[in-house]
């Protein structure tokens, strides 16, 4: 078997092990990858995510249902935990990180859960507050940590309306973070109205959109550092 | 032989009982406050949930104001789990509408999940205080209105007092510890229930929302839920409805099934086809939206709402869920008018 025949094995077994949501073999196919000196980043997006994409989209055809979402995230994971650490940065275009969370007085956090799971295996540094989440404590998280991103969940349409009420104190205390929301209830005309910079109806998209307001963010405090030193 | 129909009330039970109606009718098995109801009285709809009297008054004003023709306790979904040890979180704080969770989970991990019950779980937490409502409630508009509660079905609960990511996975890796509590939640919910019939509703909804299609498969739905709702509907003695908000139409068969006197779906479904699934002597309720419909519609897209419900062949016009409490006065009047007045 040649080297390259080899690696398009183990791409496959991680890819499988995730379709399969199975957390051992996809240690041990990361694993081989590793042993292999297979380049880390090949086998997290051509394995792994590519695994998960398919799981996307088993879960849209309504073969794969919640349960089998979360336990191919966990198998995802469990390669993901291995290969991370020999990643080089990895090459999205951009790297970021965020704050994420579903709204006070709402504890529907299956769908943040799914948006989340999509940023970790992207790459991103995650701060995951949880359900249910005091309407400040998404503020000082952000200033804690200097996140580029706030992504806002809530399923309810009473709870929704704290989203308002973040994105106002956010902006006020940082107009460049960019804020995202979602949720069953939430919708583009709402995200607007509001000021929020994104809206995503299913966590793919809200990972496209993130890349995309995170690199105009990216870009926009390069530009203003260039202009302070000429 | 006449059919007896003097009163909202006597028409739903004639429903339960497979007898002729003369109109259908329209009430729920869920939460009813509304916010001009609040208003009649000056409540805050934090305090209403550990108060008997102003959870009933509350629950009555819907039916005196706009004449729905039932009357509900509790607004939330923590009895149980709160009998069970739970503690919750009423948001007193907030003026806001936030409904009551969970503070803490009684299971955190899958060694806990084999709990023991408390042989008196049937009068902890805010039991004493349920059925103080329902005979409030009882007293107050009980001869012309259906008297209501409601519990939650077993794998709901379990969602409720564990981790639902937890739960929603050990059903596939540990389906034999998930049947298990599910079985011992069973008994909870049976004693609960009786409870509620002594005290004097009418009729009891299960609530079974966790396990809606939109999150668990009907495979699943089949081989692990629906014998404990069968074990819970062999128990219950009152008439009863079986509720599962979201995607049902797969498991519309399995929800009948159950042994439900009826069954109740949400604006998820195309609920024509769930009469066509369910054959059509079977009672089904449904399926308007509360919030699109009901609170951000106009009075217009109400009635047209509500008649495409009854053209579809509901059983009785009923909510996809809870009454969402800041309903225009405007609406509910649209949605009592049109079913007093149009025949399919
Ligand atoms: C499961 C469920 C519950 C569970 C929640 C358990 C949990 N840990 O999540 C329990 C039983 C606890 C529950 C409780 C209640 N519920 Co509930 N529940 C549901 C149900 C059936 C499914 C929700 C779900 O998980 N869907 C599956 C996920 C995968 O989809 P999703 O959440 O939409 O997420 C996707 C997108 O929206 C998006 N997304 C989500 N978040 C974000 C964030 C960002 C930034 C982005 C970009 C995208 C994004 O991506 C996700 C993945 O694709 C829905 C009905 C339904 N079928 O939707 C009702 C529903 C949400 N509940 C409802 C209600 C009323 C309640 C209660 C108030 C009932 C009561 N009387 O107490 C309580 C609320 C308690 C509280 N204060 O929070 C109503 C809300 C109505 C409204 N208009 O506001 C619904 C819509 C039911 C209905 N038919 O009306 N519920």
């Amino acid at each position: 078997m040649t080297g390259e025949d080899r690696k398009q094995e183990i791409l496959e077994a991680l890819k499988n092990a995730v379709v399969q949501y199975d957390e051992d073999a996809a240690k041990e196919a990361a694993q081989k990858a590793l042993d292999l000196d297979i380049n880390v980043n090949d086998a997290i997006f051509n394995g792994l995510v590519s695994g998960m994409e398919e799981v996307g989209r088993l879960f849209e055809a309504q073969e794969y249902f919640v349960p089998e979402l979360l336990m191919c995230a966990d198998a995802l994971y469990a390669g993901l935990d291995l290969l991370k650490p020999h990643a080089e940065t990895m090459d999205l275009g951009v790297k970021g990180s965020v704050v994420i969370g579903t709204v006070e007085g709402d504890v529907h956090d299956i769908g943040k859960n799914i948006v989340k799971m999509m940023f970790d295996v992207a790459g991103f540094t995650v701060y995951d507050l949880g359900r249910d989440v005091p309407l400040d404590k998404f503020v000082e998280e952000q200033l804690r940590t200097d996140s580029d991103l706030v992504c806002l969940s809530a399923m309810m349409t009473t709870t929704m309306v704290g989203m308002q009420k973040v994105i106002d104190r956010l902006k006020e205390k940082n107009p460049d973070v960019k804020i995202m929301i979602g949720g069953a209830p939430v919708s583009k005309e709402l995200a607007d109205k509001w000021g929020a910079d994104g809206y995503a109806d299913d966590a793919n998209n809200a990972l496209k959109d993130a890349i995309n307001m995170i690199s105009s963010l990216k870009k926009m405090k390069e530009d203003a550092e260039a202009k302070k030193s000429s | 032989m006449t059919v007896d129909n003097s009163s909202p009330r006597q028409r739903i039970l004639n429903l339960f009982a497979g007898k002729k109606t003369d109109r259908v009718p329209c009430f729920s098995g869920m939460g009813n406050v509304t916010t001009e109801g609040l208003k009649k009285f000056g409540y805050k709809f934090a305090e209403l949930h550990s108060n008997a009297k102003m959870l009933a008054d509350a629950a009555a004003s819907t039916y005196k104001l706009f004449g729905f023709e039932c009357g509900i306790v509790p607004f939330d979904l923590c009895v149980e789990a709160e009998a069970l040890g739970c503690e919750i979180n009423v948001y007193a704080h907030s003026d806001d509408i936030l409904y009551p969770t969970i503070k803490k989970k009684l299971i955190t991990n899958e060694e806990e999940m084999d709990i023991r019950i408390p042989s008196d779980v049937s009068n902890r937490g805010r039991m004493p205080l349920m059925k103080d409502a329902i005979r409030h409630l009882k007293s107050d508009i009980g001869d012309n209105a259906v008297i209501g509660s409601y519990v939650l079905g077993p794998f709901t609960l379990a969602g409720q007092i564990m981790e639902l990511n937890d739960l929603l996975k050990l059903s596939f890796k540990k389906p034999d510890k998930v049947g298990k509590l599910l079985d011992n939640l069973s008994d909870v919910i049976i004693s609960v229930a009786k409870e509620y019939e002594s005290a004097g509703v009418d009729f009891i909804t299960v609530r079974e929302m966790g396990a809606t299609s939109d999150v668990l498969s009907p495979r699943v739905f089949k081989s692990l839920i629906l014998p404990y709702l069968k074990k819970v509907f062999s128990e219950l003695k009152s008439a009863n409805v079986l509720h599962i908000c979201g995607k049902t139409n797969d498991i519309a068969v399995f929800m009948l099934e159950s042994g439900a006197k009826a069954i109740s779906v949400d604006q998820k479904n195309d609920v024509a086809e769930t009469r066509k699934k369910i054959g059509s002597n079977a009672l089904l309720f449904g399926n308007y939206d509360p919030y699109n419909v009901l609170v951000s519609g106009t009075p217009e897209l109400v009635h047209e709402t509500i008649k495409k419900c009854i053209d579809s062949g509901v059983s009785a016009v009923w909510p996809g869920c809870d009454i969402w409490p800041t309903v225009p006065p405007d609406n509910f009047k649209a949605m009592m008018d049109t079913v007093q007045q149009y025949r399919r």
